[in-house]
């Protein structure tokens, strides 16, 4: 266990070090990269929102993609509406915190299997209502934003640090999280909430600032995505991929701590990349295949596999001692 | 099954181009064209995109058997990079942005699908890249942007031909509902219709939309059978226009015209419906039947037609190959009349086009749209897709599609 001790300090450095390549990268890299780190940046703070509901308190969340899109779209209607872009965004957070906050109660009642069939038909809800009320929302023709001016170099790196803002909030507000009262009582939560109930733990106080940690930073992303691509619409936003796509990332990577939802953001996307591009016809299948490994090789996550043993065996002619020594770890 | 060895293709073209990129630097790329195109060869609209991709490459293979794009005085290659964006605007987006960045296209075709186009147009907006839409509907070129132009021409005019010429053809039209997929061309199809035709005369009994996904249309269409239209139109792309047009038959839902857009107009809806496509309606924007003389790389309708159904083995070009084939002649035409390779000046020349191409007249609006033109009328008539309108193409007259 030790070693997994000191894996958190190699943990926390690693980010470190991964955020200040980001600051750097709009100078040294060129904009596709960039993009690339928007995209991450933007997965991260939707895994490490997800984290919270479905991680810490061990809700199957699939609610992810209705925040997202809910702030891609209150968002988009602020700036339309003259609002600045930042202020926008906040808007689009507290949108968001106040959605889950009046959803939370009712839905949290929700257990397992019934909670994971009423968070996917949130989505599907919020695409319905984006669609109905066409003068408001622009229904299937989608609504165009503001697109920001000042050259693709400016626009990049605007989008990049906003992202990662996000990335970083969601980021400190698990660690504090993890290491607090509210982290000890989604916990327990997680392992029986009768018991949790019975010893004390505010249960479904709980829960809903779970939901609402988790849709402020989804919302936050949604809302920046809109003003980054300057038109949304339903099926866009408010997609069953991308709310299925945030939960196998987290789940490959680790869930229930801060670092395992980015390991999985990082390993989901190099593997995405990989295959779509040695794979034209393949990728559809992917997704499904990652789900199976996890559920069959990987039920802890990336970050719970025991590397030491693993990377003993794979040492050319390994002795036995140290493999025994590592499991023994 | 098709899609593996044109896959295969993409991605040996791909590697070609960034090693060709990578070995002979900058001195190749001053005699080259690069065009970029974000493609949709997977996901939802796979089937529109692979027709786009072999418009792309009947267009670069005449192109290559002529010697070039002629620039100035010298002749160029082309070279014509594509990525499969996987019908996700993520990833138009993030391709559009490759293309100009990593492989330093001079200039981008925008993927179908309207959506995906404003998308992918955002991105080149930002870079002041010239891009061309191969099917934008009206609301795809309402945010100003100065670099998007697209060869669909406006829908609207669809709407106003099929009014006129239906009422004409069968009288006592005076009931229509409307059905249509809450998605950007296809719900503007039905708003069009839901809106011109009380000026008309004609009464919407039902107006209604369906979700992009929808499996299942039985209470629609009991609700446009309580209407009793005379007239049933619905917009949507093939598969929900199949499905509709079966549970139709399921209810015994019929009436005088049935109009699909624009279903009839591909062989798939044909070939999957059978003996029900009979009668079915449609207008769009190109039918092969028409007859244009240009001085493209085609020459004339006739060309393209032959080009596409020896490519294909014999299937038919449809309005979506036609116009994918038509942006990069519009293209290959600005880029020989501005003499120049240059972003500004080939704009400009796309700006100030008028030309006839094999596809028809090409001449952009202010808001970048191709202009307004005679738009074929077609109907299922024995199993294919016959022109009832215009006059001067005509090979049938308009049937009534039920009542027999």
């Amino acid at each position: 266990m030790s070693a997994f001790i000191g894996g958190k300090n190699l943990g926390l450095t690693i980010v470190l070090g991964v955020v200040a390549v980001l600051i750097a990268l709009p100078f040294i890299g060129d904009n596709y990269l960039v993009r690339l780190a928007t995209f991450l940046c933007l997965f991260s703070a939707l895994a490490l929102g997800w984290n919270f509901i479905g991680g810490y308190a061990g809700y199957p969340s699939f609610a992810t993609a209705a925040f997202y899109g809910l702030g891609a779209y209150v968002g988009a209607l602020l700036q339309n509406a003259g609002t600045p872009m930042p202020l926008a965004w906040l808007g689009a957070g507290l949108g968001c915190a106040i959605f889950a906050a009046a959803l939370g109660p009712t839905l949290l009642r929700l257990k397992g299997h019934y909670f994971a069939v009423g968070s996917i038909a949130i989505v599907e809800i919020m695409r319905l209502l984006a669609s109905i009320f066409a003068d408001f929302t622009g229904g299937g023709m989608g609504l165009n934003v503001p697109i920001l001016r000042g050259g693709p170099d400016f626009a990049g790196m605007v989008f990049l640090y906003a992202m990662l803002a996000v990335a970083a909030a969601a980021f400190l507000t698990t660690l504090a999280v993890d290491r607090g009262r509210l982290g000890f009582g989604l916990r327990c939560i997680q392992q029986n909430e009768d018991a949790a109930n019975m010893l004390g733990v505010d249960v479904n106080a709980y829960k809903t600032a779970a939901f609402v940690l988790s849709a402020i930073f989804c919302g936050l992303a949604g809302a920046i995505y809109a003003s980054w691509v300057a038109y949304i619409d339903p099926t866009d936003v408010f997609s069953i991929l991308l709310t299925l796509k945030v939960p196998v990332m987290v789940l490959l990577g680790g869930a229930g701590g801060a670092y395992g939802p980015l390991v999985g953001v990082v390993a989901f996307m190099a593997m995405e990349e990989l295959i779509w591009s040695n794979f034209l016809e393949l990728h559809h299948g992917v997704l499904g295949v990652i789900i199976v490994i996890l559920v069959f090789f990987l039920p802890g996550g990336l970050l719970k596999l025991r590397w030491p043993q693993i990377l003993g065996r794979f040492r050319a002619g390994g002795d036995a001692k140290s493999e025994a020594k590592a499991a023994a770890e | 099954m098709q899609a593996v060895p044109i896959g295969l293709k993409r991605i040996a073209m791909s590697l070609g181009a960034a090693l060709l990129a990578i070995g002979m630097g900058a001195e190749s790329h001053a005699e080259t064209v690069r065009i970029g195109a974000p493609l949709a060869l997977s996901g939802a609209l796979a089937s529109s995109g692979t027709k786009q991709a072999l418009a792309y490459e009947v267009w670069l293979e005449k192109v290559k058997a002529a010697g070039g794009i002629k620039v100035g005085d010298k002749m160029y290659d082309v070279e014509l990079i594509t990525y499969d964006y996987q019908t996700d605007g993520k990833k138009a987006a993030q391709l559009a942005e490759k293309l100009i960045v990593d492989d330093k296209v001079d200039f981008l075709t925008a993927p179908f699908g309207s959506g995906h186009t404003k998308i992918t147009a955002g991105v080149a907006e930002r870079y002041n890249v010239p891009i061309i839409a191969v099917a934008s509907s009206e609301p795809v070129h309402d945010q100003g942007y100065t670099n998007l132009f697209g060869t669909l021409a406006p829908s609207g005019g669809l709407i106003d031909v099929m009014i006129a010429e239906f009422q004409k053809a069968i009288p006592g039209v005076k009931r229509v509902a409307v059905l249509g997929r809450e998605d950007v061309f296809p719900n503007l199809m039905a708003k069009l219709m839901a809106d011109k035709a009380p000026a008309a005369g004609l009464e919407v009994v039902y107006a209604g939309t369906y979700p992009i996904d929808a499996i299942d249309h039985s209470s629609s269409l009991a609700a446009i059978k309580a209407g009793a239209p005379d007239w049933i139109y619905v917009t949507g792309y093939s598969q929900d226009l199949i499905l509709v047009r079966k549970q139709m038959a399921d209810i015994g839902l019929e009436a005088p015209i049935v109009t699909m857009i624009t279903g009839p107009v591909y062989r798939e809806f044909i070939d999957a419906l059978g003996p029900l496509a009979e009668g079915v309606t449609s207008a769009t924007w190109w039918h092969w039947g028409t007859d244009y003389q240009s001085t493209d790389v085609f020459g004339s309708t006739k060309a393209f037609y032959d080009a596409i159904v020896a490519k294909t083995g014999g299937a038919e070009p449809d309005y979506v190959h036609a116009s994918s084939a038509a942006a990069l002649v519009a293209l290959q035409m600005a880029i020989e009349s501005a003499g120049s390779i240059d972003r500004d000046k080939v704009r400009a020349a796309l700006r100030s086009m008028d030309a006839v191409t094999f596809y028809g007249p090409i001449k952009f609006r202010s808001d970048g749209m191709n202009s307004a033109r005679a738009y074929p009328l077609i109907q299922i008539q024995g199993g294919a897709p016959v022109i009832v309108f215009p006059e001067a193409v005509k090979q049938a007259d308009i049937k009534a599609f039920a009542g027999k």
